[in-house]
């Protein structure tokens, strides 16, 4: 079979290995990229090979034996001055010869900000086949391939996508969807250090760099989530909310269409556009329950829909439903917390 | 500065319907709309034009019906636009895509490539890096704002989680921009008229760049899809009341919540 001319041609059965990328945040291991480790353990698992991890910057290699712990078997370490700074085309070349060098048969890296600025960059300088924002994967019991499963047509179908002839095969995963696997200090494995091959320059410099502060949890990592949408109304809408947030200990969220409206940042989007969340308890306050949103919330324990529409979908979709109007619900709900708080005091 | 704007013609998926009874995608009738992202790439570009002169040609590979688009982004003040369209451009995943993309504006007088974030349909968000990848220049995501700076180099700030960053970058380059980054202008009737009297919108089939076979459409796609399926319900409890007692609702299901030990007070 001919194939384009531009791409190398390839012996897919050289390729071994479950890879996924570790990104440094701060120093530490990200949790986008543990996540990855376990995706790779359980893969590597039904493959019967090994799993890798990649560390990319300046002083990562410190880091390695936390790779371990978390489930590498191999780590894969670029430790150089050159990486000091984070862009996009350097990384994706880094990782990119490193992957030509060792043949892995499948790189994973977190859908972070980050992770989709340049993994695709990478897959191109492969040739190779790339699946976007994940949120499971497979071996396919016929063909024996790792697919990769997304939400595609805005959430309405789900696609399992297989990459044909080309390695590594390379996934992005839609961040905290899976778990952060456990630590384990007893576990052992090789540490490789490396030295991809990159250019001197791509013509990119970073000038200036704000960090800011949001002041809140961010809501992939709040374990009760009080989320607002169309149905509040108005900005105000959210001030109730917040204040029953804060009589629970939880923090707030919203849908798409209260971003939209401004009455909400878009860190605090919730679904297919916005984030993932696991929190404990999710409240669906004046949200109709589109299914781009509820694909942000599949992961919630305990979804508890507020709405006067007893028709909207939400209701379909929630483990307890009051159907009524926000205003006289949310009072309420503060006020019966309260009223337990207070004889508990007592 | 000569400026590339990369548009996707995509189904209006808000408006896209369940059928209840035989629980399949109802896909006909759905209007098709420029990718809502597209919309800050051109007005991004068209500030720039403002400011600094040049041109703004925008592109697209799509079936003939995706010209409706070309005639909204000349609405918008855009010069030229080119529509890539071809069978063997079918089928086409985002390296094929990227590819053609690419070999297209590698034909065109161009200082900076301006694309979406993401495209609602398949919202992979990988055609910005992947063209600049086959054009060997630099990149950027998330870009909210932009400054040229003279001497071929470009400002670019873009917002992170948790920081905003500040990038010089070498032209040519490549910026996607941000969701919600700008307020795009509107269509002006008197600008979208030029497309009915000039020849303003350029076909262009394989016979123009003349692209390998192999490497475009479904023969240039390494990844394929095995299957669909509908997004499998998540089971959930599905306990709906309409309280004639608010109050007494809202206690019983707030103790509820801390006998099942999801909430503590
Ligand atoms: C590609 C794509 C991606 C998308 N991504 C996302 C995403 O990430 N996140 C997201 O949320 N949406 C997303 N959307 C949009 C989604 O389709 C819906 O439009 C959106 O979720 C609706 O928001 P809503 O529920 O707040 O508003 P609406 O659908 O307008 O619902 C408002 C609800 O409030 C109720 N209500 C009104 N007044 C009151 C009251 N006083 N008290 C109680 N209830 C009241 C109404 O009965 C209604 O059910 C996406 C769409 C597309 C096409
Ligand atoms: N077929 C296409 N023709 C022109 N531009 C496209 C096409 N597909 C995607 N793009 C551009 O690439 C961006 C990212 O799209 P995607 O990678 O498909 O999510 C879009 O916002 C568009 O700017």
């Amino acid at each position: 079979m001919s194939i384009c001319s531009e791409w190398d041609k390839i012996d897919p059965r050289e390729y071994r290995g479950i890879w996924a990328y570790l990104e440094v945040e701060d120093g530490v291991l990200g949790e986008g990229g543990l996540q990855m480790l376990g995706v790779a353990r359980n893969l590597a698992s039904q493959k019967d090979t090994y799993v890798g991890g990649v560390l990319i910057g300046k002083g990562v290699s410190s880091l390695a034996r936390e790779a371990i712990y978390y489930g590498a078997d191999k780590v894969f370490i670029a430790d150089d001055e050159k990486f000091e700074e984070y862009y996009a085309a350097l990384y994706a070349e880094a990782l990119a010869s490193l992957a030509k060098e060792h043949k892995p048969e499948v790189i994973l890296v977190s859908g972070t900000m980050r992770g989709r600025e340049f993994t695709p960059y990478v897959a191109n300088t492969l040739r190779t086949g790339i699946t976007a924002d994940c949120t499971s994967f497979e071996v396919d019991p016929a063909v024996k391939d790792v697919l990769g499963v997304r939400p595609t047509f805005g959430a309405y179908l789900i696609a399992h996508i297989r990459t044909l002839n080309r390695r590594p095969a390379i996934f992005t995963a839609r961040p905290n969807v899976f778990p952060t696997p456990e630590r384990n200090p007893a576990r052992e494995g090789e540490i490789i250090h490396t030295q991809p091959k990159v250019a001197d320059g791509y013509g990119v410099k970073l000038v200036n760099k704000k960090r800011f502060s949001r002041g809140t949890v961010p809501i992939e990592k709040a374990k009760i989530l009080v989320s607002g949408g169309k149905g509040l109304g108005s900005r105000d809408g959210f001030t109730i909310l917040q204040e029953f947030a804060k009589v629970i200990g939880g923090e707030i969220s919203g849908s798409r269409k209260a971003v939209d409206a401004g009455w909400i940042t878009h860190d605090k989007q919730v679904g297919q556009t916005g984030k993932t969340v696991r929190s404990d308890l999710y409240f669906a306050v004046g949200i109709s329950g589109a299914v781009q949103h509820l694909y942000g919330i599949r992961e919630a324990r305990c979804v508890v829909a507020i709405n006067k529409d007893p028709d909207a979908p939400i209701f379909d979709n929630c483990d307890y439903g009051l159907i009524g109007d926000y205003t006289e619900v949310i009072p309420a709900l503060i006020k019966a917390v309260k009223k337990l708080q207070a004889r508990k005091t007592e | 500065m000569d400026i590339v704007v990369c548009i996707k013609w995509v189904p209006n998926t808000t408006s896209v319907n369940i059928d209840q009874k035989t629980g399949t995608l109802i896909r006909s009738g759905v209007p098709s709309v420029i990718n809502p992202h597209d919309l800050h790439a051109l007005e991004i570009a068209l500030t720039l034009k403002d400011r600094f002169g040049g041109s703004v040609t925008a592109i697209t590979m799509a079936p003939p019906s995706a010209k409706l688009g070309l005639e909204h982004a000349i609405g918008m003040g855009c010069d030229r636009a080119i529509l890539l369209t071809d069978m063997v451009y079918a089928g086409a995943d985002t390296l094929a895509t990227s590819y053609t993309l690419a070999k297209t504006i590698s034909k065109l007088k161009f200082d900076l490539i301006l694309v979406g974030q993401e495209t609602v349909d398949s919202s992979t968000a990988h055609i910005g890096a992947q063209v600049a990848s086959w054009l060997h220049i630099p990149y950027l995501y998330y870009v909210v704002d932009v400054n040229y700076l003279g001497d071929g180099k470009i400002w670019a700030k873009r917002l992170l989680e948790d920081a905003y960053e500040e990038y010089e970058l070498t032209l040519p380059a490549l910026l996607a921009a941000a969701m919600h980054s700008t307020h795009p202008r509107r269509v002006k009737l008197s600008y979208k008229l030029r497309c009915k009297s000039e020849q303003i919108i350029e076909v262009w089939s394989n016979k123009t760049l003349g692209l390998e076979a192999n490497c475009v459409g479904l023969k240039g796609s390494p990844t394929i899809v095995r299957k669909t399926s509908f997004v499998p319900e998540v089971p959930r409890k599905k306990i709906v009341c309409k309280p004639k007692d608010v109050e007494q609702a809202a206690e019983w299901l707030i103790k509820r919540l801390i006998e099942e030990r999801l909430l503590k007070i």
